[in-house]
């Protein structure tokens, strides 16, 4: 897998793990069953590390679409994407795409194929 | 969550009764390493760097000898728990400063809402707040034994 792509997977599952710790009713939910949730600054600061290493152009394209979605970038197990459940074109999985991050015509997702 | 249905999250082959390790990360990476060799995972690296990652939001180890890595990823298809064991108890941060010996370890898709592992987290810490069913969890040697304390038949 492309280091790019690994890269954006590792910052999506710390904004995932930073938007639950934000959320009110989650972060109410964990701190209830007592879990304490103060180490959010360095969650930050290890998504920047993540961040920093990334091409600009590709972290403002995935963060625009983690703004609106939960998951921005998802693999392509099928031949359909599992953000928006629309079936791709059969021209998504020529080869020569393979290593390439793509992006569903529907719903902008970043896609790839695992 | 219905009740009676907490061991039916739980499979033989993800019960490590004898983790070997005595550090924090290396725990960790002990039952990632076994979710990947048993296919559970994708990517043991992307599961050991968010489970990491959440430690540094605050330990999962939440006392009396039990802690609850937890988290979700692209790297997980669907909902997982490992269940471990240490003998000896590895010093994982834990809010009361002791030993952890159980681990249970839960992974959730990134894709899916936070709801699909809270309701178990609840429901296990439930489990180990009541001292009976925490005493048997610490002396729990076989998967048959751990089902039947999850589900109250012990």
């Amino acid at each position: 897998m492309r280091e790019e792509f690994r890269l954006l997977i590792g910052l999506q599952d710390i904004d995932v793990m930073i938007k639950e710790a934000k959320d009110k009713s989650t972060s109410k939910e964990l701190q209830e069953m007592g879990f304490q949730l103060t180490g959010l600054e360095e969650l930050q600061k290890a998504r920047k590390k993540i961040a920093d290493k990334i091409p600009p152009s590709l972290l403002n394209r995935y963060e625009k679409l983690a703004d609106h979605f939960t998951v921005a970038i998802l693999p392509v197990p099928g031949n359909m994407c599992l953000g928006c459940f629309v079936k791709l074109p059969t021209s998504f999985f020529s080869s020569a795409y393979s290593h390439e991050l793509l992006t569903c015509e529907n719903c902008g997702r970043l896609l790839y194929i695992p | 969550m219905e009740s009676g249905k907490l061991a039916s999250f739980f499979e033989e082959d993800l019960c490590l009764f004898s983790l070997r390790s005595r550090k924090k990360n290396s725990v960790l990476q002990e039952m990632v390493r076994h979710l990947n060799k048993t296919g559970r995972i994708s990517d043991e690296q992307f599961i050991m760097e968010m489970l990491k990652n959440r430690e540094s939001l605050g330990s999962t180890g939440l006392g009396m000898g039990v802690a609850f890595p937890h988290g979700r990823s692209l790297a997980i298809q669907k909902l997982t728990v490992l269940f471990g064991y240490s003998s000896s108890g590895i010093d994982f941060g834990a809010l009361d400063g002791k030993p952890v010996n159980i681990f249970f370890l839960i992974l959730a898709p990134s894709d899916k809402g936070a709801e699909t592992y809270l309701a178990l987290l609840s429901e296990l810490i439930g489990v180990i707040q009541k001292p009976d069913k925490l005493n048997k969890l610490m002396k729990v040697r076989d998967f048959k034994s751990l089902t039947e304390i999850l589900d109250g038949k012990e």
